[in-house]
């Protein structure tokens, strides 16, 4: 966003080649391709606005962002017109003279929102969006208090069958069609239409094609009011007890940026977060709703530790104070450190950057210095890439407006810049596994991360280990037969850098805290590998730029707010194929 | 110069200690007279467990959750109550009701379970004055005892027997019933009509 | 000694003994019900008719009471200065006839009094009942508790400044009767109603009456347990039974003080129209001991409802009207006495006398008060609240 120009004398006359206009006696240079409401952002002003969204296309139906327009004169008259425009379908113009608090306008606000709330049953108190609701916050800001209407409001019946995830309570509708124009334009399954005409008309499905795209969930974020509602969030928590953290979604390598919304360390949903580098405005509901398995109640909850492999009942401290970690660190440790062992580690796509770099670098420290790998890549069919044409075929080239990625993990890129940093280069997992049944290795470290990543794995070169280190959030069949087992945390909890396909690094942050005694990898290797201190991102970005090439660009930049662009061709060069794996785990399914 | 500055500031001065106050006595006995004034003034004890209170009709005491006129729970699970609670001291959990149960018809939203701490709820009766359907309500219950903590934490079923008990008594609370409060509050909501505004209220959206 | 003369000793401490610590205890009802009076309530009215059985019951859940000791204090001294404060105050009384007691005594008949015919009497009370001082101290200093030395040492102050008005105000009594035995001194006032002491040495009675208050602790000079700024003053750590002592100690120091009002000065129990006792334990003795009785009972009630009638001093001007009010009126009222005495004046001169040096006392504190201003804190000058300084 262009910051506003510094606002000139109003009173002088501008010049005839003039590349600014006024919003509210404010001088703001005109952009290209812009309407007046994102003109009167940059003046400081907010047109309220409902029908209008930056990703799709002008209707102007809501007449909620109605403003006086005119234009001044060489001569430094100001001349305005005589009807007030629609300011999201105006584009702007150089001299133009917008005025959007005058008597007119507010009177044209008021009577809008009065209009539009002339149906709005007044159900606030149950509605999911009060507190985040357009017509709450205009009504305040811009409405009045009454209503004339004399009638009966017209009721409507609540639709279910809308969709799979999202339902409909077609009375909270205030009929300014971004659901439809999103299904159109973006999604491109065209499933929501409007039906009926004047004050009969309802958002709808055709009869048996219900809204169930992969994107349907945008459709709660875009809408304004309360009328569409995710039936996965439904009722859960009033808006106005989450607090949200920004994250990055782990369920594939687009890394859209997120919203993590939590209440009392637990997840209730998460929401896109506007990053022109990631993925624009949306996300998929594959990611929206993949993220139960952070609440799940069988998390791996405290270290466990198995002498002799005999999978004995470790996972009760002795007393009630005992901090059951230096037990299994130090287990750790003492057989890593042996000398006379092959080690493995193998690091998972679903870590961030700085714990793999902090894993790796103490892998290679070791007496016996560990073989890095990287840990099997999810991969799901192709990318999927959206709007689908009318028979449901992919776009291709600049029409692209949403890509979801074949490959299911968040990080794959630069987990594999550092084990190729130090291991020169990358072999497949297939490799890896073979080596591990050929019985190459008799201790092995192996990072888990998410939900179900590690338990579709063939675990048959298990049998060949001598000891077997998991680090991981939910217990698979590894887990079950792993000498060590360390609880860590979920992308919720961890702090750190991904890396998603184009080379875009950005931050994900600790939104809630780890249940029970499981510590997120970050805090959880700080303490394994030694180092003084406690575990900070920043600080460790900073160190891996001065000793990886890849990562150079991070030094002294903090990631914030959209991320960092990595230099595209170093870490191509890194890449190479990866088998896929059929994802398994039934709570990251989203449909 | 200062004049008006000096008219500002306001010292309280002390009372002048002349003859009668440095030799006290005047003032002993002018003490004395007081105090000698109220033993002989009619007492103003109530003898309480034989003697009730005469309480205020908008007294604030144990909580009650309302039915409607159908018998259920009023509550429509808004969290506005809890969010208003400065102690803390009320937890709801909301859910949607089995759609085809007649018994919920009408309603899209209850809560499946309402818990009152009633140790720590300091009765400031703001939970009332948030609730938008009129749903909870303070009685004027103020002997409330119990022998251990949980008993002390009401549950839904308990707030709503609390209504059973004291609903239509002369202690009704009538705080929330003194005008309207909100047109939500009396929406019927079996047929879902608004009704009519009052005179002179208008109504919100 | 033979028994036969050693019963009535025997008998009088027997009562002493088992009626003050139960008019110790019904004090507390009093106190209460005094309370209740003067706030327009009822007061303890559960336990027993009337409630009187609520101080037997305070008695007895006090006395189950847990004895908490804390952990850093002096065990030992801690757990003998309640004792020592009631020890002290319980031997006062031995040389205060609580009936009549003629002066001329025959041995072998029952006496209104522990130990007559002593000689120093009002010396022995003076000096055993400042003893009390000493369990308050040595309680506060043994709790290991700052509130409770903060308290003791106000108590401690409060003391040595007090005894000196106390003991002053009466040697004018003691001049005129030629005598420290307070039966002796009763036995001065026995010739109707206008030769009790308070008439001619009403100067005295207001000074002894005003430190003997001091010396109770009673408000309004009880600093030293000043809930406000000490917690509960040297007693703060004191729980159950050994709380009980030190309340103990201090009401039967209110009644001995008020005793020796009655007696010192309101006649003792003496009555116009109420003719001297017989000897011993005869019904006119018993009547002469219920005037005595209802004078005290009058006194305490005096005290109770000064109670609630007046605010606690602050502790310089407690500290200020010993040094600069009470101990140069008493001096004065001595010399007063000490030479109309001498030149063989009427005593009655000192009614006048006393009226005068009360009025002087008065005036001059004004006067003082006008000249010195009160010890307040300077205000800030205007020029400082302008410059935003103060």
């Amino acid at each position: 966003m262009t910051s506003p120009s510094s606002p000139q004398s109003p009173a002088a006359p501008s010049p005839p080649l003039s590349t600014t206009m006024l919003v509210d006696d404010v001088e703001v240079a005109v952009g290209k391709k812009e309407n007046i409401i994102q003109a009167a952002r940059k003046a400081g002003v907010e047109i309220p606005h409902y029908c209008w969204h930056p990703d799709l296309s002008v209707v102007a139906s809501c007449r909620m962002c109605l403003v006086e327009v005119g234009d001044r004169r060489p001569n430094g008259d100001v001349v305005m017109g005589p009807k007030l425009v629609p300011a999201c379908q105006t584009p702007t113009k150089p001299d133009m003279v917008v005025k959007t608090q005058t008597p007119k306008v507010k009177q044209s606000q008021s009577t809008t929102l009065e209009y539009l709330l002339l149906n709005h049953p007044l159900d606030c108190s149950i509605c999911d969006q009060a507190g985040e609701c357009y017509l709450q916050d205009y009504t305040f800001k811009f409405g009045h208090a009454h209503s004339r209407l004399q009638e009966p409001k017209i009721q409507r019946i609540d639709k279910h069958h809308i969709g799979e995830q999202i339902v409909l309570f077609t009375d909270r509708c205030v009929m300014c069609t971004r659901c439809v124009r999103f299904t159109r334009e973006v999604a491109g399954t065209a499933e929501l239409q409007v039906i009926n005409r004047g004050s009969g008309e309802e958002i709808d499905v055709f009869p048996g094609h219900p809204c169930n795209n992969k994107l349907a969930g945008n459709v709660v974020d875009i809408c304004p009011v309360g009328a569409l509602c995710s039936k996965d969030f439904l009722y859960k928590k009033r808006v106005w007890w989450l607090k949200n953290q920004e994250s990055v979604c782990t369920g594939c390598s687009t890394g859209c940026s997120i919203h993590a919304d939590q209440s009392d360390d637990h997840l209730y949903r998460l929401r896109p977060r506007e990053n022109p580098l990631a993925q624009g405005r949306f996300m998929c509901d594959e990611g929206r709703f993949g993220f139960h398995y952070v609440n799940d109640p069988n998390r791996l909850k405290l270290p466990i530790v198995r002498a002799d492999r005999t999978p004995t009942d470790a996972t009760s401290p002795a007393g009630k104070f005992d901090d059951p970690w230096p037990a299994a660190i130090q287990a750790v440790h003492h057989a890593m450190t042996r000398p006379d062992r092959k080690n493995i580690v193998i690091l998972s796509p679903f870590m961030t950057c700085e714990e793999a770099y902090l894993l790796a670098s103490w892998a290679k420290s070791l007496p016996s210095p560990a073989h890095l790998a990287l840990g099997p890549v999810p991969m799901t069919g192709d990318d999927d890439h959206y709007p689908k044409g009318p028979k449901g075929e992919s776009p291709s080239g600049r029409s692209i407006k949403f890509t979801i990625r074949a490959e299911k993990a968040p990080n794959r890129w630069g987990v594999a810049a550092i084990v190729q940093h130090w291991e020169g280069d990358l072999v497949d997992w297939s490799q890896t596994a073979q080596q591990l049944a050929a019985g190459q290795f008799q201790q092995a470290y192996i990072v888990g991360g998410a939900s179900g990543y590690l338990d579709q794995l063939d675990i048959t070169w298990v049998a060949s280990l001598s000891f077997l280190t998991v680090q991981d959030i939910l217990p698979s069949p590894l887990s079950e037969r792993a000498d060590v087992v360390l609880a860590s945390g979920s992308f919720a909890e961890r702090e750190g850098a991904f890396v998603n396909h184009a080379g875009l690094a950005q931050l994900i942050k600790p939104a809630i805290r780890s249940p029970g005694e499981a510590r997120p990898d970050g805090r959880l290797l700080m303490g394994l590998v030694v180092r003084p201190g406690l575990y900070h991102a920043a600080t460790i970005r900073d160190e891996m730029a001065d000793i990886m090439s890849a990562f150079k660009a991070w030094k002294g930049n903090s990631l914030e707010p959209d991320g960092l662009m990595l230099e595209r061709k170093i870490l191509t060069a890194t890449v190479v194929h990866v088998p896929p794996i059929s994802q398994g785990g039934s709570a990251n399914k989203g449909d | 110069m200062t004049d008006k500055k000096r008219k500002t500031i306001k010292w309280a001065e002390e009372p002048k200690i002349g003859f009668a106050e440095a030799i006290y006595l005047p003032a002993i006995v002018e003490g004395l007279k007081t105090t000698l004034r109220h033993a002989f003034e009619p007492r103003k004890t109530k003898q309480y467990p034989e003697e009730k209170p005469d309480l205020p009709l908008n007294y604030r005491g144990l909580h009650r959750l309302n039915r409607d006129d159908e018998g259920r729970v009023k509550c429509v699970a808004c969290y506005l109550c809890q969010t208003a609670c400065p102690a803390n001291c009320i937890t709801i959990v909301a859910a949607q009701p089995p759609s085809d149960d007649p018994h919920w018809a009408g309603r899209d939203k209850f809560p499946a379970s309402f818990e009152i701490d009633e140790l720590r709820c300091i009765y400031c009766g703001m939970c009332e004055e948030a609730c938008p359907v009129d749903a909870i309500e303070l009685t004027s219950i103020y002997d409330l005892t119990g022998m251990s903590r949980d008993e002390m934490i009401f549950d839904k079923e308990k707030l709503l027997s609390v209504f059973d008990k004291t609903v239509g008594g002369d202690k009704d609370p009538i705080r929330t019933h003194h005008g309207a409060l909100g047109p939500a509050s009396e929406i019927d909501l079996r047929t879902a009509q608004v009704a009519p505004p009052p005179p002179g209220h208008g109504r919100p959206g | 000694m033979s028994m036969a003369d050693l019963w009535p000793l025997l008998t009088a401490i027997a009562i002493v003994m088992m009626i003050v610590p139960t008019i110790g205890l019904y004090m507390t009802f009093v106190e209460r019900k005094v309370a209740a009076l003067v706030q327009d309530r009822l007061g303890p009215n559960r336990v027993g008719p009337l409630g009187l059985f609520q101080a037997i019951a305070d008695a007895i859940k006090i006395m189950l009471k847990e004895q908490v000791t804390p952990a850093q204090a002096q065990k030992v001294l801690f757990m003998t200065a309640p004792g020592i404060g009631l020890v002290a105050s319980l031997m006062a009384i031995a040389v205060v006839p609580f009936g009549p007691v003629p002066t001329d005594q025959p041995a072998g008949v029952f006496r209104f009094m522990i130990a007559p015919g002593v000689d120093i009497g009002l010396l022995f009370l003076l000096a055993v009942s400042s003893l009390s001082a000493y369990g308050i101290i040595l309680g506060g200093w043994a709790s290991n508790n700052k509130y409770s030395m903060y308290g003791a040492i106000r108590s401690c102050a409060q003391f040595i400044s007090y005894e000196v008005p106390l003991g002053l105000s009466i040697l004018g009594i003691v001049a005129y009767s030629g005598t420290l035995s307070i039966e002796g001194i009763v036995a001065s006032q026995s010739a109707g109603i206008l030769h009790w002491n308070i008439w001619w040495q009403p100067l005295a009675a207001i000074i002894f009456f005003t430190s003997a208050l001091a010396e109770t602790n009673r408000l309004p000079f009880d600093l030293p347990e000043c809930e406000q700024e000490l917690v509960g003053g040297f007693h703060t750590e004191y729980s159950g039974i050994k709380f009980v002592l030190f309340f103990l100690a201090e009401y039967t120091h209110v009644v001995t003080v008020s005793f020796l009002v009655a007696l010192l000065f309101l006649g003792g129990w003496h009555f116009p129209g109420v003719p001297s006792p017989a000897v011993g334990l005869t019904g006119s003795a018993i009547l002469s001991m219920l005037i005595l009785v209802i004078k005290v009972m009058m006194v305490v009630f005096f005290i109770l409802m000064l109670r609630w009638t007046l605010p606690r001093f602050r502790f310089d001007q407690l500290m200020g009207l010993a040094w600069k009010g009470l101990i140069p009126l008493a001096m004065a009222n001595l010399l007063g006495v000490v030479i109309v005495l001498s030149l063989g004046g009427s005593r009655w001169i000192m009614l006048p006398v006393s009226i005068a040096l009360f009025v002087a006392g008065g005036y001059a504190s004004a006067l003082s008060f006008e000249r010195a201003g009160r010890p307040v804190p300077p205000r800030p000058s205007t020029h400082l609240i302008k410059q935003g300084v103060a």
